[in-house]
């Protein structure tokens, strides 16, 4: 009988130390969860401010980033799919600032990339036609009458007539040119002789089957 | 309909003229360039006037030269020509103030243009030309064969300069260029 009792005590004892245990466990666990539902709430907080500042900083234009670092941002938080009136509202803002901006340094690659191209041929075109535009220049610098006139006949002699049209550009727009009234190579040589300067270079030329020039076209510098 | 019909017509109108209108508009670039061109027309005609008024050119120079300077006016242009020693401004037709500047009766002549500028900007006419007023100042000096001053002084001028976009057929294709061309020079002041 005490053998019985004994038994049945240590059962007792025995489910309510594993409820306990149990009890214990769940208490434990429903914690945990709470405080990483917590943290992860924190952290999304943190975020929404953290992305708040940056794209106001993005709008105010005081990052200090370049284009690309500031659509590198603007990406990350794009990818939090943070739902926040307020951070969806300045994500517009952002997005239409840096598409203008990447638009206009775009343009301006363009317009640069079409000056270094213009710069290059003008170049070129500087070594292709150095020694015409040598002879301008040597009869823009004559000190004399004569050794002026000497010069415009030996420079005649590369243009088929003395009445050649001459083309001069005054301006160049989109791959339009704005020009003066046309001359001849023989006023437009004697022009040279009387300013005493030549502010020229030579565009283009034509020239006929016998190597003569038949047609320049010349850009003011 | 009756109502609609003014409307299109003058939506039709305006739309048919909108080409045209934003062809008069220049660019600021192109207007530019050629405010540019016609200052240098007259910067032109300064360093002609020089040349012809030099007792050193050649004779056949000279001439030359007053051929060039008379194809940068419109026909029948007029040049004012004061002087201290008469209170009558004369204006005679350019080639004639050429001519006669030629053949000063002076040992040796200085005739310098300087501060050329707009006085009025060039503005866009009805028929399409653009009219401007250019001011410069002259300085004349005349010498005796002893290289002594006899007579100096200082001009103020307006110059009336009218640009327009013109066409000519080069080698066979049509060619657009700005033509500049000087009308009449009047003596605004003159002093020592």
């Amino acid at each position: 009988m005490r053998k019985k009792t004994w038994t049945s005590a240590t059962g007792v004892l025995m489910v309510v130390l594993f409820a306990s245990l149990m009890m214990g466990g769940l208490t434990s666990c429903k914690s945990k969860k709470k405080l990483a539902r917590e943290k992860a709430a924190a952290e999304y907080a943190a975020r929404v401010e953290q992305a708040k500042k940056t794209l106001t900083a993005i709008l105010d234009g005081t990052t200090g980033w370049t284009l690309d670092e500031q659509q590198k941002q603007f990406d990350t938080i794009k990818s939090y799919n943070i739902d926040d009136p307020q951070v969806k509202d300045l994500m517009a803002k952002v997005s239409e600032k840096l598409k203008g901006e990447q638009a206009e340094a775009a343009r301006k690659a363009e317009e640069q990339r079409l000056r270094d191209q213009e710069a290059a041929k003008r170049k070129a075109d500087m070594e292709k036609f150095k020694s015409l535009n040598d002879a301008f220049s040597q009869i823009a610098q004559s000190a004399t009458y004569d050794g002026a006139n000497q010069r415009i006949q030996q420079t005649l002699t590369l243009f088929s007539t003395p009445e050649v049209p001459v083309l001069i550009i005054i301006d160049q727009q989109q791959g339009f040119n704005d020009y003066d009234r046309p001359t001849t190579i023989g006023k437009f040589l004697n022009y040279l002789k009387d300013m005493r300067a030549y502010k020229f270079a030579v565009e283009s030329v034509k020239k006929d089957a016998q190597g003569k020039i038949t047609e320049l076209e010349l850009i003011k510098k | 309909m009756k109502k609609v019909a003014p409307v299109l017509l003058f939506l039709f109108v305006f739309m048919s003229a909108g080409p045209l209108l934003a062809q008069d508009n220049l660019s600021p670039a192109r207007k530019q360039a050629i405010d540019s061109l016609a200052l240098e027309k007259v910067r032109d005609l300064s360093k002609y006037i020089t040349i012809i008024g030099s007792k050193t050119t050649p004779w056949s120079e000279a001439n030359r030269v007053i051929d060039r300077a008379d194809e940068l006016f419109m026909p029948g242009s007029q040049m004012g020509v004061s002087s201290l020693l008469h209170p009558k401004i004369q204006y005679y037709t350019v080639r004639k103030y050429f001519e006669r500047l030629m053949r000063l009766n002076y040992n040796k002549v200085e005739i310098e243009w300087y501060k050329i500028n707009y006085v009025s900007d060039l503005q866009r006419q009805p028929d399409g030309t653009y009219v401007g007023v250019i001011t410069i100042f002259q300085k004349f000096k005349a010498y005796d064969k002893e290289g002594r001053l006899l007579y100096q002084d200082t001009t103020k001028k307006d110059i009336t300069v009218y640009v327009k976009r013109k066409q000519t057929q080069i080698q066979g294709r049509m060619i657009g260029f700005w033509d500049v061309l000087l009308g009449d020079i009047r003596v605004k002041e003159t002093s020592k």
